[in-house]
């Protein structure tokens, strides 16, 4: 694979974490690609390896080292340019780091936090339905009620991606006293504990391998250990900016993998690519562009300014509309070899859909932004 | 066997499969270190099953990414028809799409507005109650008739959010847009500080924000305070005096109109509004707005700690031009979008401005007689006509204050 030519981040220590993703995601990341595709393989010692890497955890401060929210966007961005799917496992997994990291909880920091941030242990998040019920798109699918020393949690997430036996993950559930919806809680869900039950989902398309189950609770018990945020809405408004900022890694990675295939046949298939639209070198300097801007956003991700939250939302529409018209030209670039199943062309063709449609999705993010652009008047 | 040369790469023309001497295939039977030569004929591509004789030799070179290696492309490649993207469907947009219309009939124009896109005269908004226009009598031409009639798509209810000027590429709310050119004409809003909150405070800078001001105060009579007493501050507050409801008009200055007429024409008005239900209340700093009441009623408290209830609150203390879309393109900035004073193109290639918006050597006009000249200048360079200079000229100012009229 060919190295970008112009480094992503500044310092020396960065560009170590970068150049071995990204040796990483040439080599046995790129090798498991098709079977994680095809197959359904849960690439787990990847993502082991990534931890071990310092890749899962850069947008977390350590003793000595501040968060960089750049870095970690970026080392998703390597993963997510070889394989989409690993990609979106690196921000399930990263953006549960910012759920412990933030929670205040001891028991969720320190040691647990750590194991998390090294990939020792990995974790998910089941925020799809909360964050369409905040946005008044669906209502909530957990239901908690209090009991002595904690919460009884019951109801299904449909799919969640991420989870293993022994993997865990952050979840909203409403609470209603005699009926009346009055709160609700964020909380870790761990799957090996008693109660929950993780169930077969229908097939995904480029996603199969993504260890994606449906979960069910049965009075699952919830107890101060597990709690993120309590309320959530105020947690969710501080966090927002870094949840959807961290997601832009796999649209820019997707679009990066995109432009890689077209150079790949440009030395054949030049003399009539010259005809298409959204040429790779088009692409990579809108890419670029975009990269930077996003850069530049990730140094104050925890922003809660409307028009940062507007550019952090447009930031994220356009690394996805950029990934879907990368991989769909990287299509009509390769023509044949890239329409075999076992192109990495068409299989990225699958993942852009999917970077355009997981929430917050390109519609979920023009509807909010919208919202926020609109006046406010007197009622 | 051969090992002393280098090993060979060998490319299928019909799947783009690369054989590698050094790593053989082992699914079809060939160790490392297979010699294309030594392969059997009947051998098949491993991935698409074409034949040996369907392989050619194949060297390994980088491509440059930075320049493609066919050349002609860019000339190749057709522009798309993407035509001019405007901004705004005030009155400065609608001429801009008007007068491009009139020179070019096929040239696509999109105009993109956060509002219905409605063609109406804005100055008739703080005059339309003493002459008793009615809400729906306001709109000249529905948005949806004017861009039929003009050959042009309406994107209205659509957020212009981004400019990205390498790739000429306008974002929006509801998609991006291409453009060959982009014309920004999305005026100015009512100045706002921190002390005037808008949830509790009407804007009343286009129609639709009249149009729910006027459905707020109803059929009852109400007292309304106009923080502001510029031109559109004392205008309104002329109309809703004469349309009965009790007005309170405040400013910092201590007299109506103060940096438009000289104190002998201030106070002429001031007694000609005697006979009005309207109060002007001069070196009024306003502290704190509140809402209070269950009807409603809001709390204006000055600097000097008085206090007055009103049931509307109205800010009229100028306009600023906002400057999120100028700053995404990298627009030159000086009071409002920098245009060149004679073509009024932007400081960026593709992009240009009028009206509202814009400052012609750090100096805004927000009249409406230059518009339709600004329009005509942007136009007849968009279309590489013969240039049509803009002079800025000052034109005689109208005060629609009905009780005691002014033109200065």
């Amino acid at each position: 694979m060919e190295v970008l030519e112009r480094p992503l981040t500044d310092s020396p220590q960065d560009l170590d974490v970068i150049k071995a993703v990204r040796e990483l995601a040439a080599g046995p990341l790129a090798e498991l690609a098709d079977d994680i595709d095809r197959r359904g393989i849960y690439p787990k010692s990847i993502l082991h390896r990534l931890g071990e890497l310092g890749a899962l955890k850069a947008h977390m401060a350590e003793p000595g080292r501040p968060a960089d929210y750049g870095l970690a966007i970026a080392a998703m961005a390597e993963v997510s340019r070889v394989c989409g799917a690993t990609g979106f496992m690196v921000w399930c997994h990263d953006v549960c780091g910012v759920y412990m990291e933030q929670s205040g909880n001891p028991a969720l920091m320190g040691q647990a936090l750590s194991d998390h941030a090294n990939g020792q242990t990995l974790g998910a998040t089941g925020m799809s339905n909360p964050m369409k019920t905040f946005a008044g798109i669906e209502t909530f699918l957990l239901h908690a009620k209090k009991v002595d020393g904690g919460y009884l949690v019951n109801g299904t997430l449909p799919w969640v991606s991420n989870l293993g036996p022994d993997h865990y993950f952050g979840a909203v559930a409403d609470i209603a006293v005699d009926g009346v919806v009055t709160n609700e809680i964020m909380f870790l869900i761990r799957c090996d504990a008693p109660g929950v039950a993780l169930r077969d989902c229908p097939s995904f398309s480029a996603m199969e391998g993504t260890n994606t189950w449906a979960v069910r609770l049965t009075d699952y018990f919830v107890g101060a250990k597990e709690i993120i945020a309590d309320p959530v809405r105020p947690f969710i408004g501080r966090i927002r900016a870094a949840f959807i900022l961290l997601q832009t890694g796999m649209g820019l990675g997707v679009a990066q993998g995109a432009i890689d295939s077209m150079w790949s046949v440009e030395r054949q298939l030049g003399h009539v690519n010259e005809f298409l639209d959204d040429r790779p070198d088009d692409l990579q300097a809108e890419l670029d562009e975009l990269t930077a801007r996003i850069m530049q956003l990730a140094k104050t991700p925890f922003g809660t300014n409307k028009q940062f939250i507007i550019d952090v939302l447009d930031a994220r529409a356009h690394a996805s509309e950029l990934a879907l018209r990368a991989a769909q030209s990287a299509l009509l670039h390769q023509g044949a070899r890239g329409y075999l199943m076992t192109s990495e062309v068409q299989r990225r063709v699958r993942e852009s859909h999917f970077v355009a449609i997981v929430t917050p999705a390109v519609k979920h993010l023009r509807k909010e932004i919208a919202r926020l652009s609109a006046e406010e008047l007197p009622a | 066997m051969k090992t002393t040369a280098a090993w060979l790469l060998f490319i299928c023309k019909a799947c783009g499969l690369i054989y590698d001497e050094s790593k053989g295939d082992e699914d079809s039977g060939l160790a490392a270190g297979t010699r294309f030569a030594d392969i059997p004929e009947d051998w098949a591509c491993p991935l698409c099953g074409v034949t040996k004789a369907d392989f050619e030799p194949y060297v390994e070179e980088t491509v440059q990414r930075a320049r493609r290696p066919v050349t002609g492309g860019d000339t190749v490649r057709a522009k798309r028809a993407a035509g001019t993207v405007i901004v705004g469907a005030g009155r400065a947009g609608w001429q801009m799409a008007q007068a491009l219309r009139a020179q070019d009939a096929t040239m696509p124009i999109t105009l993109v507005t956060s509002c219905n896109g409605d063609v109406y005269d804005k100055p008739l908004l703080s005059v339309a109650m003493a002459r008793g226009i009615a809400l729906d009598k306001l709109p000249r031409e529905k948005g949806a008739v004017a861009a039929q009639r003009l050959n042009i798509k309406l994107l209205a209810h659509t957020e212009a959010i981004r400019i990205t000027p390498s790739s000429r590429q306008l974002r929006t709310s509801r998609g991006t847009l291409r453009y060959q050119h982009l014309v920004l004409a999305h005026g100015a809003q009512a100045r706002s500080l921190p002390q005037f909150p808008s949830a509790l405070c009407w804007r009343i800078n286009h129609l639709q924000a009249y149009a729910k001001f006027c459905r707020a105060l109803g059929e009852i009579k109400q007292r309304v305070a106009i923080v502001g007493a510029g031109l559109i501050g004392c205008e309104l507050a002329n109309d809703l005096a004469l349309a009965g409801h009790s007005v309170t008009l405040m400013d910092v200055a201590d007299r109506p109109l103060a940096a438009t007429l000289q104190a002998t024409q201030s106070q002429q008005l001031l007694d000609a509004w005697k006979a009005l239900p309207l109060t002007f209340i001069g070196g009024a700093g306003v502290k704190q707005i509140q809402a209070a009441g269950l009807r409603g009623e809001k709390h204006i408290t000055l600097e000097g700690g008085q206090t007055w209830v009103v049931d509307q609150i109205v800010l009229a203390m100028g306009l600023q031009t906002p400057n999120q879309l100028a700053a995404s393109a990298g627009l030159a900035w000086n009071n409002g979008i920098d245009v060149d004073a004679e073509t009024l193109a932007t400081s960026v290639a593709g992009i240009h401005a009028l009206g509202d918006c814009i400052a012609i050597n750090g100096k805004v006009s927000r009249y409406i007689e230059p518009i339709g000249r600004q329009a005509k200048t942007v136009a007849a360079t968009i279309l590489s006509q013969a240039r049509v200079p803009y002079a800025s000229t000052r034109v005689p100012l109208r005060i629609k204050t009905s009780s005691l009229p002014f033109t200065v």
